[in-house]
């Protein structure tokens, strides 16, 4: 069975995928709030999610978070405001949209991850996580590379 | 134009993995229809081709077929303004293939019984007729055109997922009758709309409306059902 992609399906197919994407990254989010009660194990799981991959996959989450919640409201307007004729340009007009804060949330996700993969290589061999104190328990052991 | 028809064949008599796409060269002219390219094939280059066919003008729904990957009614669909040198032709999915392009569609009639398309009315009729304000027929006006030819149903990501799912098309004559100021039966339809088979399967997918030959605005008319059950239940 086949049938020619449509707006409406490829907006259907994106939204199940980043509702999957989410669920799993939410228990995982649970699993390492879960560590919290031991200082050295979450230090542990930390440093291994501060990881410049990792980083990168954060931007990941940050594009199926956009889509996502832009989606549930081209839903809402097609549900409760008779959205249904026009869905296809509110697919358009809201991807736009999308993107515009991508561009505007993605960029200091980026520069971030840019200078974290730079002091790994040994300009800096401890860091923190932005705005955490250096003896507070959000500190970071980075990398000994 | 010189075209090739890529055409789905299906022989009940094999297995099922025995079906292929056969293809036809076909000469077409301006305004010749896939319709008339089929029964041109049938004509001269084989006759056992099995498909659906009636009216030729859009009003009996009998040969609604996939063109090109979209659900299309084959008789208003012209060959050159597709502009492809190869038109691949397939059965409506989501049904069992009889032969060819022909599908049972039993299941489809099932479900549209099940929404009860019909006046229930149990009021003695008025000496004339029961009669409705222009305002009360606007709102039935658009899915009154529907022909029944299965397009939207077959073309629903939702159907092919759940066969007990009623479909787009039940969907949209529940809604003509329920929004009907004449009609009192929305309370007998209530158990087979606020259904995981019902209304809920409807993920707002718009292929139905995108294979409606009639244009009837079906992913509106099932969001304002939603509302209704959602109005009288929740």
């Amino acid at each position: 069975m086949h049938y020619r992609w449509k707006t409406g399906m490829l907006a259907w197919v994106l939204f199940r995928l980043t509702g999957l994407a989410l669920i799993l990254y939410l228990s995982m989010h649970i699993w390492v709030i879960s560590n919290l009660h031991d200082r050295e194990k979450f230090d542990l799981v930390m440093n291994f999610l501060g990881s410049w991959q990792f980083r990168l996959l954060e931007i990941g989450l940050f594009i199926a978070v956009i889509y996502h919640a832009l989606n549930g409201v081209r839903i809402m307007i097609v549900d409760f405001w008779g959205g249904a004729v026009h869905q296809a340009r509110i697919f358009w007009i809201l991807a736009v949209i999308g993107f515009i804060l991508f561009i505007a949330g993605a960029y200091p996700m980026f520069k971030h991850t840019l200078h974290w993969m730079q002091s790994s290589k040994g300009i800096a061999r401890h860091t923190t996580l932005v705005g955490a104190p250096a003896d507070s328990p959000f500190t970071l052991e980075a990398h000994n590379v | 134009m010189h075209i090739t028809f890529k055409v789905r064949r299906f022989d009940p008599n094999k297995e099922a993995s025995q079906a292929f796409y056969q293809e036809f060269p076909v000469k077409t002219q301006p305004g010749m229809t896939i319709l008339d390219a089929l029964i041109d094939i049938k004509a001269r280059q084989d006759g056992a081709l099995t498909f659906r066919k009636s009216c030729r003008s859009a009003i009996c729904g009998s040969c609604a077929m996939q063109i090109h990957g979209l659900n299309r009614l084959a008789c208003e669909t012209q060959v050159e303004p597709l502009k492809k040198t190869t038109l691949v032709i397939d059965p409506l999915p989501g049904f069992r293939i009889i032969k060819d392009l022909a599908v049972d569609m039993e299941s489809f009639y099932e479900h549209l019984a099940r929404v009860k398309p019909y006046l229930i009315n149990e009021e003695p009729p008025p000496a004339r007729e029961r009669l409705q304000s222009e305002a009360e027929f606007k709102l039935i006006e658009d899915p009154i055109a529907c022909i029944l030819c299965a397009s939207c149903t077959s073309s629903c990501p939702s159907f092919w997922y759940d066969t007990e799912y009623v479909g787009p098309s039940a969907l949209t004559k529940a809604y003509r009758y329920n929004f009907d100021s004449r009609d009192h039966g929305a309370g007998e339809r209530m158990e087979v709309l606020d259904n995981k088979h019902g209304l809920w399967r409807c993920h707002t997918i718009f292929n139905c409306m995108d294979a409606c030959p009639k244009k009837i605005k079906i992913t509106q008319h099932i969001s304002n059902l939603k509302k209704m059950v959602v109005a009288e239940r929740y």
